[in-house]
């Protein structure tokens, strides 16, 4: 008899912990003000963020979509396509970005300027620049073209009905468009370290490259390395760069995860097969969460 | 400032809760009597404001509500994939793309409208009550899923000027198939020795983007004689010498244009419109389209190359090289109720307005025309048999009072993947671009399309 009530106690004095715990300094009218603002919150995490992503895990579930989707010549192209994409994409971006983030840090009212007309790609509205590219790259009327004939009477081919070259001015647009946003970033971390630094490694001669080497990349590593990792996660769920300047072609050989994903679900209509598409970057994807995370953490005791 | 505790949360959300039954009723009597139908957006602006005319004469007539909701052609494809995904659907819709009803049919997911359709039976053409039919994998059985409102088929668009510049006229273009595209290779040349430096003679859309590919290929196929490629009953026939053959030559003939500087480059990366706009564009001499659009699309803002420069050849399509004249594979734009519908009752009352001869004949008609009739009695309007209109009588007559016959997909959904998935397009680019030989092309092809039968085999 004595035990079971001891065995009945346990737990309420647990729930009273925890209630306890939860409620930390606030009290009475404090507390419930609290959770009403918590709970639309939760309630929108719980809708929009814990939902979908288990109703995609449940969606792309069966392994018999995975065999469908490995068949698919398609879904072959795409794997090599994605990885040349993310490859060459974030390092050639990020490390112009670098670059780019050292020569604006350079004084006077002209770099600033400069650096006004730099960011413009990244201000424009993405879908009407992508288009504007696919035109200019068409091969019977694009604006490159004729400007080759006009000059030198040379025939422009067709940029688009190649697939490297396909890929290669998707690569090239999306540089173009994010490399601003990323050397803007480059530059804050840039600015961010402390001018008695840099003075005191120039006393000890680390001017220039020495210097770049020696004390602004070590002290930027981590920011570097940051980007580079959001950019990759960025890149992969990118849909428009694809759609509007390639369209994916030709003949189906452009495309990337983000779009054989939509093509799978929609034009083909199968959902499932699109969401599979989709969730096959997890291996990709979760270890490159969990290193930005362990980074972040790296960071703050850093910074 | 009132204090909020918790007992005074509870006793407000307690509040609302019971409000609810008093709130309620007017919501629920609102709903018995509205209908919610989806529908894609049309080439031209006539098309919808066609639409919403025969849905406020409904409304004007019966006192029910119709929630319209007009998407642009892609978009409404996938709106009508993701309402069919999550269980949140219309009452209405309409098959965009078309193999739409068939791939949910398979699943089970369409009311069966066929009450609906026997109140027009005697009027609509077999071709688009077959259309509207699907084998259901559930029932094992085939069932009546759509009630058809319209269709197309797939004519061949000429300019006059370009013709008349390389030195010929349009009557001396032949009349059978091959012959027919290799004059404009003719047409081509000619303008080219006149300095034209980008003109093409044939706008073939040797691409792996939206419908027209397939469209294409297959009118190709049926022209060489692969009619047989798959019978009614379902069944695939690729062992057929006659089938391989056509579709070798067809594969041939179409990657062999693109492969000679006849088509335009960049037909490998059309989509959807492209052809359309390049046509307009008078970057090639002919184009092979679905629908009247090309000719609707300039009726108002250009009424001379309507009038006088565009040829469209319904009347004038090619027969086969015996001479034979070949059916035309009728694309029918279908209604359906998904199951899961709120209102099926206002969706079938107002479906059985709506395909009322005289309401769904004013429909097409008030939309210039780009779509045809599926009621051959509707064929004889003055609207399809002015003199004065140089592309309806052709059109009509080779979609709706010639012989035709349903696509495909309509007796085996696993032609729907065959096509979206765009094998044939893979076997026209394989020559196209990489001078595969076409033979090789079409056994992959063919490979590739087994694999996809295999999916759907019937139990």
């Amino acid at each position: 008899m004595s035990s079971s009530v001891v065995d009945i106690s346990r737990p309420a004095i647990q729930r009273r912990t925890l209630a306890r715990s939860l409620r930390g300094t606030l009290k009475g009218g404090e507390y419930t003000w609290a959770v009403a603002f918590v709970v639309p919150y939760i309630a929108v995490f719980l809708a929009f963020v814990v939902y979908p992503v288990i109703y995609g895990l449940w969606m792309g579930s069966e392994a018999s979509l995975y065999r469908e989707l490995f068949a698919d010549p398609v879904y072959q192209s795409t794997v090599v396509n994605t990885v040349l994409y993310l490859a060459l994409g974030v390092n050639v971006k990020m490390f112009l970005a670098l670059l780019l983030s050292g020569f604006f840090m350079r004084p006077g009212r002209w770099s600033k300027v400069l650096l006004l007309i730099f960011v413009l790609p990244w201000a424009v509205p993405q879908i009407s620049t992508f288009i504007s590219i696919h035109w200019m790259l068409n091969g019977e009327w694009g604006f490159l073209n004729n400007v080759l004939y006009k000059l030198f009477h040379i025939e422009g081919p067709s940029w688009l009905n190649d697939r490297w070259s396909a890929l290669g001015a998707v690569i090239v647009s999306h540089i173009w468009k994010w490399t601003p946003f990323w050397t803007l970033i480059l530059l804050a971390g840039r600015m961010a370290i402390p001018l008695e630094i840099r003075d005191t490694a120039k006393v000890d001669g680390a001017t220039g490259l020495a210097g770049f080497v020696h004390i602004t990349f070590p002290l930027l590593a981590n920011l570097y390395l940051i980007c580079t990792l959001l950019s990759t996660i960025f890149l992969l769920g990118d849909f428009n760069a694809v759609t509007f300047v390639s369209g994916a072609g030709p003949a189906n050989q452009g495309h990337v995860l983000a779009t054989i994903g939509i093509r799978n679900a929609f034009e083909l209509a199968q959902p499932r097969l699109g969401v599979a598409a989709v969730m096959s970057a997890l291996p990709m994807v979760i270890p490159l969460v969990i290193v930005l995370m362990r980074k972040l953490r790296t960071a703050e005791v850093q910074l | 400032m009132t204090n909020l505790s918790r007992r005074s949360v509870l006793r407000g959300s307690l509040a609302l809760a019971a409000a609810r039954p008093f709130v309620g009723p007017h919501i629920a009597k609102a709903a018995a009597t509205t209908a919610s139908v989806w529908f894609a957006q049309g080439f031209v602006q006539d098309e919808d404001v066609s639409l919403r005319k025969a849905v406020a004469d409904y409304e004007k007539a019966s006192g029910n509500k119709i929630e319209l909701s007009i998407t642009p052609f892609a978009p409404e494809r996938q709106k009508i994939v993701a309402a069919l995904t999550s269980g949140v659907v219309p009452d209405v819709m309409a098959n965009n793309p078309g193999e739409i009803l068939q791939i949910y049919g398979w699943q089970d997911r369409w009311v069966d409208v066929s009450d609906v359709v026997e109140t027009q039976k005697s009027q609509f053409s077999e071709t688009a009550v077959v259309s509207g039919q699907a084998y259901n994998n559930v029932t094992k059985k085939v069932g009546q899923y759509g009630v058809p409102v319209r269709a197309a088929v797939v004519p061949c668009h000429i300019w006059r000027p370009l013709v008349e510049k390389a030195g010929f006229k349009i009557e001396d273009i032949p009349k059978t198939w091959d012959a027919y595209f290799d004059f404009f290779k003719k047409v081509q040349d000619s303008l080219r020795k006149q300095g034209e430096r980008k003109v093409y003679g044939l706008g073939f859309q040797v691409t792996a983007n939206g419908v027209d590919p397939y469209n294409l290929f297959m009118a190709f196929v049926l022209a060489y004689g692969g009619q047989n490629i798959m019978t009614k009953d379902g069944k695939l026939h690729l062992d057929d010498p006659k089938v391989k053959e056509a579709a070798i030559k067809a594969t041939a003939y179409l990657g062999g244009a693109y492969r000679d500087g006849y088509v335009p480059p960049s037909a490998i990366n059309w989509n959807d419109a492209d052809d359309n706009n390049a046509f307009h564009a008078r970057l090639m001499v002919m184009d092979v389209d679905g629908t009247l659009s090309t000719e609707v699309a300039v009726k108002e803002k250009h009424p001379d190359w309507y009038f006088k420069e565009m040829v469209t050849h319904g009347i004038g399509y090619p027969t086969d090289n015996a001479g034979k004249p070949i059916p035309a594979i009728v694309g029918v734009t279908q209604m359906m109720i998904p199951k899961g519908a709120k209102n099926v009752p206002v969706a079938k009352e107002f479906l059985k307005y709506f395909v009322q001869p005289k309401v769904v004949g004013e429909f097409i008609e008030l939309g210039l025309g780009r779509w045809l009739p599926v009621m051959p009695s509707l064929a004889k309007s003055p609207f399809w048999q002015d003199p004065k209109d140089p592309h309806l009588r052709g059109y009509v007559q080779m979609g709706l009072l010639g012989p035709t016959v349903p696509d495909y997909y309509v007796f085996n959904l696993a032609m729907a993947e065959v096509r979206n998935q765009h094998v044939f397009s893979m076997a026209m680019i394989d020559v196209a671009k990489d001078g595969v030989k076409p033979e090789v092309a079409v056994d992959k092809a063919f490979k590739r399309v087994e694999e996809i039968f295999t999916k759907y085999k019937k139990a």
